[in-house]
């Protein structure tokens, strides 16, 4: 997000770069960019690559993370695709992708374009409701919700005040709406953040191209589709990378409010891996499971930025 | 280009430090040590660490004061974590530098076959342990050599109170849907959910959440099976299997009561601390729970709280005792095993039945008439009168809590039937015992 606003506030900057990388070829001055990334880039070894590798290599081993390990080749990488409660966790995960992302940057691209379209004096405080799930931490969130869809919580006591008590159940204990129902819970929390992202990108689109629309006869739809969504592509693509992230590497809200059940009706990579290395002390299965899950991550990240890349 | 080589450079380094097996070489403790052991302590100043949960640990507590005013010299450190964190961690703690020298032993889990705690049996001999405690007490923390069957072998935990789960009832709703005496077998009992259900009443309540279902199972299961034949399955010993009549008995009779209306329809969304909050408000006329919750339940149905063993000829429970370990890395094993032998003196025993557990020497427990503790003792004596004490199933394997759990809630959500419930959880089963 801070690159794509630097770039678009500042296009005279880029240009100075670009001198400045044409008048100085000196030999010694190729090492000199390393040495400014250097303190980034050991930090990033040490605690983001290196533990990579490490979980990758445990991936190999029977290890309970404690005794002796014993070479387990690809076995627990076949028990991953094999498990039954495995599997699911991988599925659940992308079928987060729908709660996560695909509604809240629908959600959040009418709301920005309602928002921007109409001057509301009320915008500073309706932004700052939109945002607000976003700052909360996802285990108070958890815990809030988890009260909300309880068996006499506020959800069930308002169906039965409009005469709906049929309705009303343990939604958190129920095998068919556990899982919407926590998806829910990342629609709320990531409309917010789409719905800024996409409102700061609606901003910087040339006003004049409304204009020319508006001369030409375009309705507000079509301008929608026409001008705005294109004009977007950036932040979507943005607000599409956060999203998928959180929704593939969910952890907290699932684990406080279900644990993955009931059955494993919930269960998402995240919380298998914990349980795998924590009950059932299988770390080599649960590192195979973590190495599969970035994987996935990384090629839905390079999947995604080559659609959202400008044509 | 740089950036690739310095990528390269960094992949070597982390390939270079992790390049071998991971975790500790095998039989990191060495031999264990052999010989006599020294009784009693010494003059010598000595502080030994106790780790426990709030639950369990709400008795230690007491004990140590009482210990430590015997034995000025020993000064014994008191820490809790909540049971999730605890199991959790436990391991990992015991491996650490940082090491208790007394821990509360939840599970066998990995704890044993990874070398972590002491093998006691120098101490239960010396101490006469096997005298002190019936041997189905003992068993429980006896561990084979594979490190994973239960029931005979070293010994590593002494008990500390033990709990018990069986079948509380509300005494004013259950004479009020006509029950005049307590039911004395499956069937008696079936009716008696029968009649509760006639009179409006929730007859069973339950919250499966966290898998308590599980105890009601492994109660039916057991008191038609015999306790000698399910302990066999808990303890992991060759050839045992889940598939039973008496479990099969079980898994359907539960979808039955599901189906019959005498379970709360929210059973799966309701853990087990709101399902004892309904049970006190009266919600249910009889409740699978074990005495951990009698204090809370005495409290607020006085005297309408009752308790009975599950309802069968000979009387079964499922039941395990607080039980505490001795770190392999203890530096003073000798005082921590006496504390250990401490835990059945009379004055222990009166502090760990007034946390609600029952204690080695059943003397210290004097219940006012009337209560639901009285009830509890009462189906306690029964219970071990007919050697019916039973480990819980959930700790049959490191990962039997979590299988138990989804497919109790499959079951009572009817995605599954007796044949694959029985047929699951023999199969995880098998992964650690088969």
């Amino acid at each position: 997000m801070a690159d794509t606003l630097v770039r678009t506030e500042r296009p005279a900057a880029s240009a100075e770069a670009r001198r400045g990388a044409v008048a100085a070829p000196h030999r010694k001055g190729r090492f000199v960019p390393l040495l400014y990334v250097a303190p980034a880039l050991v930090f990033y070894a040490l605690f983001v690559i290196a533990p990579w590798l490490h979980s990758f290599w445990i991936s190999f081993w029977n290890w309970n993370g404690i005794g002796a390990a014993t070479w387990a080749g690809l076995s627990n990488y076949t028990a991953v695709f094999e498990e039954p409660a495995l599997r699911a966790a991988l599925t659940h995960a992308f079928g987060f992708i729908v709660f996560y992302t695909v509604v809240p940057v629908i959600l959040g691209l009418i709301l920005a374009a309602v928002t921007s379209a109409v001057p509301w004096r009320a915008m500073p405080v309706i932004r700052t409701i939109i945002f607000l799930p976003q700052i909360l931490p996802l285990v108070a969130v958890g815990v809030v919700w988890k009260w909300i869809y309880g068996e006499d919580g506020p959800l069930n006591q308002m169906l039965r005040a409009v005469g709906l008590g049929s309705l009303a159940r343990a939604w958190l204990g129920d095998f068919t709406y556990a899982f919407p129902a926590v998806g829910l819970i990342g629609t709320w929390v990531s409309t917010g953040l789409c719905f800024l992202l996409l409102l700061a990108g609606i901003g910087k689109i040339e006003p004049s191209l409304y204009e020319a629309a508006r001369l030409d006869g375009c309705g507000r739809l079509r301008e929608f589709w026409h001008i705005t969504v294109p004009g977007l592509r950036k932040e979507i693509g943005v607000a599409c990378n956060v999203t998928v992230i959180s929704a593939l590497a969910g952890f907290d809200v699932v684990y406080v409010m279900t644990g993955g059940g009931p059955g494993y009706s919930t269960m998402v990579p995240g919380v298998q891996v914990y349980q795998l290395v924590f009950t059932a002390g299988r770390v080599g299965t649960a590192c195979a499971l973590a190495t599969v899950l970035s994987l996935i991550t990384c090629a839905a990240m390079y999947g995604l930025n080559r659609l959202s890349r400008e044509r | 280009m740089k950036i690739s080589r310095v990528l390269a450079g960094a992949v070597l380094v982390a390939l270079c430090g992790t390049a071998c097996a991971p975790g500790a070489s095998k039989e990191a403790s060495g031999a264990e040590p052999s010989g006599p052991v020294k009784k009693g302590v010494t003059d010598e100043k000595v502080t030994l660490k106790l780790v426990s949960t709030p639950e369990s640990g709400a008795a230690v507590k007491s004990v140590i004061k009482a210990f430590e005013v015997k034995y000025p010299q020993v000064t014994i450190e008191y820490e809790d974590n909540s049971v999730d964190d605890y199991n959790k961690a436990l391991n990992l703690s015991l491996a650490s530098d940082q090491a208790p020298d007394i821990a509360l032993l939840n599970s066998v889990g990995t704890t044993v076959k990874d070398g972590l705690v002491l093998d006691l049996s120098r101490y239960a001999k010396a101490y006469d342990w096997d005298k002190t405690y019936p041997s189905t007490q003992l068993n429980q923390w006896r561990v084979a050599e594979d490190g994973s069957t239960l029931g005979t072998g070293g010994l590593y935990a002494a008990p500390a109170g033990f709990s018990l789960v069986g079948v509380y009832y509300n005494k004013a709703k259950a004479a009020k849907a006509g029950i005049t005496t307590p039911p004395a077998t499956l069937e008696e009992f079936e009716d008696a959910l029968a009649k509760a259900k006639k009179a409006g009443e929730l007859p069973l309540q339950l919250g499966n959440q966290q898998g308590h279902a599980s105890f009601a199972i492994q109660l039916i299961g057991q008191s038609a099976d015999g306790a000698e034949k399910a302990a066999q399955w808990t303890f992991g010993q060759k050839g045992a299997t889940f598939d039973t009549p008496g479990n099969r008995t079980a898994a359907d009779r539960l979808t039955a009561w599901k189906k019959k209306g005498y379970l709360p329809g929210s059973a799966n969304g309701t853990d087990l601390q709101t399902a004892v909050d309904k049970f006190t408000k009266g919600r249910g006329v009889y409740f699978v729970d074990g005495n951990w919750d009698a204090e809370k339940i005495g409290d607020k149905l006085g005297k309408d709280a009752g308790f009975i063993a599950f309802p069968s000829p000979k009387a079964t429970a499922i039941g395990t005792s607080v039980a505490y370990a001795i770190s392999s890395k203890s530096k003073n094993a000798d005082a921590a095993a006496f504390f250990l032998d401490f835990l059945h003196s009379p004055e222990a025993s009166a502090a760990e039945f007034r946390a609600g557990f029952m204690p080695a020497d059943l003397t210290a427990a004097k219940p006012q008439d009337g209560t639901v503790m009285k009830d509890i003792v009462t189906a306690w004596g029964r219970v071990n009168e007919d050697n019916g004490l039973v480990g819980f199933n959930n700790n049959a394997t490191a990962t039997m809590n979590d299988k138990l759990t989804a497919t109790t809630q499959e079951l009572l959500a009817n995605r599954t039937d007796t044949d694959g419930f029985v047929k699951a959880i023999q199969d995880e089963w098998t992964k650690t015992h088969g």
